[in-house]
């Protein structure tokens, strides 16, 4: 393994030879059209001189250096010849412009090693279409999320996450929420805890995609799982504790996510996560496990499954309370080429209050995404049977059964920057009859 | 072979000094080192303990750990586009989008980026678990994970 410290030497004598060359073309350039020169440049060239002949004194300095390493390593060999007689100006000159560079490399080394300040990350996106994407009732120009998180660089076992959305409703107010605020323990490699508000870990787009729109190469997340002042009909957030990691196994990777937290509740149609508690104690919890191959020809390909489960009660009069039971299935295949994703949800909910027994409902998506040079062409194909005598979805405003075929396009104008396309037809089966279909355009970006 | 030497070529001089500076440009591309160009290394602080089949996981933000020392890799602007291709195996811009859906879902932090072989050695010899990669011979003073 090659340590020698020769070479180094050369880079210093090289970095001071290439300060001495500019040096010396700076002057040149400043010369007068008369071929005059002033007496400060006079001085200068002087200077110059001077230190390209310190600058030759070092060169044959290095050279003699070399020559002593190598008779020292050649056992077999007689002694080199003496070297020239030593000049010690030379010595101390090179000595200290050594010091130098190492006092330059250390200040280097250890500023780049500082805590340089907390991190912030962003997102934003608006858009026009012919409907809202959140909302089918508005049309035009919509302004989309604000989002921005924090990842500050902490110590050697502790993170944090927390992230800030402002998103517009669809009165035009804007709100902003604590989308995650989290806080964990890395123990090593294998397992994470982290502590607070954090996205429930099922299925895949919860969370490899989140708020930000530039990161999901989709226009949109599936309707039903839209976050859940969104109409979405699962808890996209829990408030809690969550073990999470991965180990390697075989040719590839296994990871797994366990969680408990605050059991949530329906407040005007929409599911809340109980950032504060709640009143009644319930709580409620999962697991996801997933398996990723990370070589052959599966390379790429992710496979899991996942449950879900917590007693959910509504603001109604009398109020419902449901024992929600939702687990399935998901594969991914993600690679430089392809993003295809299939997610499905099965429930299983009881109905505690009303005493109308279980309901079972299932709601699923297809997608394939292709990585062209120019773009990433997508379809998708989601759809949702969600029974309505079932209290906990007749109580979501979201809680109706559709199906949705989308066909989109995005194109990355940038590295931070990304224009998305998509057309979509939408028929909702149950509370309404309703058909239309959507065009929507969206500029999204990073920062 | 030709050597980095053989390109430093010296232009007819316009000053008395010119001769002298053409003499160090050529010492200077004689101190490129014995690398070759193809040659990629990986290093690490002496306090790391890596196997080079752990290189990909630590620079995509999989490893943080190497026994009980945190893992800092930097990323080295001169040589990250052979990087990429041979170690990570994958284009900058999926790089670049890994590392933000990393940083967005998990709250991990990409590599601080380094311009040049010389100021990534000086980081990975000074930063404890700091390891990067550089297409010169290492010098002394830092560990040499593997070559590819």
């Amino acid at each position: 393994m090659p340590r020698t410290t020769m070479n180094f030497s050369r880079y210093r004598m090289g970095a001071l030879a290439l300060v001495a060359v500019a040096i010396a073309v700076l002057p040149s350039a400043a010369l007068s059209a008369t071929g005059k020169q002033d007496p400060e440049l006079a001085e200068m060239q002087n200077k110059l001189d001077q230190s390209l002949q310190m600058i030759q004194a070092l060169t044959e300095r290095v050279r003699e250096l070399e020559a002593k390493q190598a008779a020292a390593t050649a056992a077999a060999t007689p002694p080199a010849a003496p070297p020239a007689a030593p000049v010690v100006a030379d010595n101390s000159r090179l000595e200290a412009a050594e010091q130098k560079l190492d006092q330059l490399e250390k200040e280097n080394a250890s500023r780049t090693a500082d805590d340089t300040g907390l991190p912030l990350h962003g997102f934003a996106d608006v858009g026009v279409g012919t409907h809202n994407p959140i909302n089918p009732a508005l049309k035009g120009t919509y302004v989309g999320n604000l989002d921005f998180y924090l990842s500050p660089r902490l110590g050697d076992h502790t993170r944090a996450l927390f992230e800030m959305n402002t998103e517009v409703g669809s009165d035009g107010t804007v709100g902003v929420d604590l989308e995650r605020a989290q806080i964990g323990y890395q123990f090593n490699d294998q397992a994470t805890l982290w502590v607070g508000r954090y996205h429930t870990p099922y299925g895949y787009v919860n969370t490899a995609l989140h708020h930000g729109s530039w990161i999901n190469n989709t226009l949109r997340r599936p309707r039903f799982l839209q976050f859940e002042d969104n109409g979405g009909i699962m808890p996209a957030h829990t408030v809690g504790l969550w073990l999470t990691g991965s180990t390697h196994v075989g040719g590839g990777k296994v990871l797994y996510d366990f969680y408990a937290g605050n059991s949530q509740e329906i407040f005007g149609g929409v599911l809340d996560m109980r950032n504060a508690g709640n009143t009644n104690g319930h709580m409620g919890g999962g697991a996801r496990l997933a398996y990723q191959f990370s070589s052959g020809t599966a390379e790429g390909l992710m496979l899991g499954v996942h449950a879900f489960t917590a007693r959910i009660g509504d603001n109604a009069m009398p109020a419902n309370a449901t024992r929600v039971l939702a687990y399935g299935g998901y594969a991914v295949y993600d690679t430089d080429q392809w993003e295809d994703i299939a997610e499905i949800y099965l429930f299983d909910d009881r109905d505690i209050n009303g005493g109308s027994g279980t309901h079972r409902s299932n709601a699923g998506f297809v997608q394939f995404g292709y990585r062209a040079t120019w773009g990433v062409p997508y379809a998708r194909y989601e759809r949702t049977v969600l029974e309505q005598t079932d209290p906990y979805f007749a109580a979501l405003e979201g809680g109706g059964s559709y199906h949705r075929v989308a066909l989109g396009a995005r194109f990355d104008l940038d590295l931070k920057s990304a224009v998305k396309l998509e057309l979509a037809n939408t028929r909702l089966t149950d509370r309404s009859l309703e058909q239309y279909s959507e065009g929507l355009v969206q500029y999204a970006i990073r920062f | 072979m030709r050597s980095a030497s053989d390109h430093a070529t010296c232009p007819r001089p316009r000053l008395a000094s010119r001769p002298r500076a053409c003499l160090l440009a050529v010492v200077l591309a004689g101190a490129s080192g014995a690398a070759t160009a193809a040659d990629l290394y990986v290093v690490c602080n002496a306090n790391v303990t890596l196997q080079s089949s752990d290189v990909r996981d630590v620079f995509i933000g999989e490893k943080s750990f190497a026994g009980s020392t945190r893992l800092t890799p930097a990323d080295n602007l001169a040589a990250q586009a052979a990087f990429l291709q041979r170690v990570v195996k994958v284009s900058a811009d999926r790089y670049t989008s890994l590392w933000t859906k990393k940083s967005f879902r998990d709250g991990a932090n990409p590599p601080p980026v380094k311009a040049s072989d010389a100021e990534t050695i000086a980081y990975v010899r000074q930063t404890p678990g700091a390891c990067s990669y550089v297409q010169t011979t290492p010098p002394a003073g830092v560990i040499v994970v593997g070559k590819f």
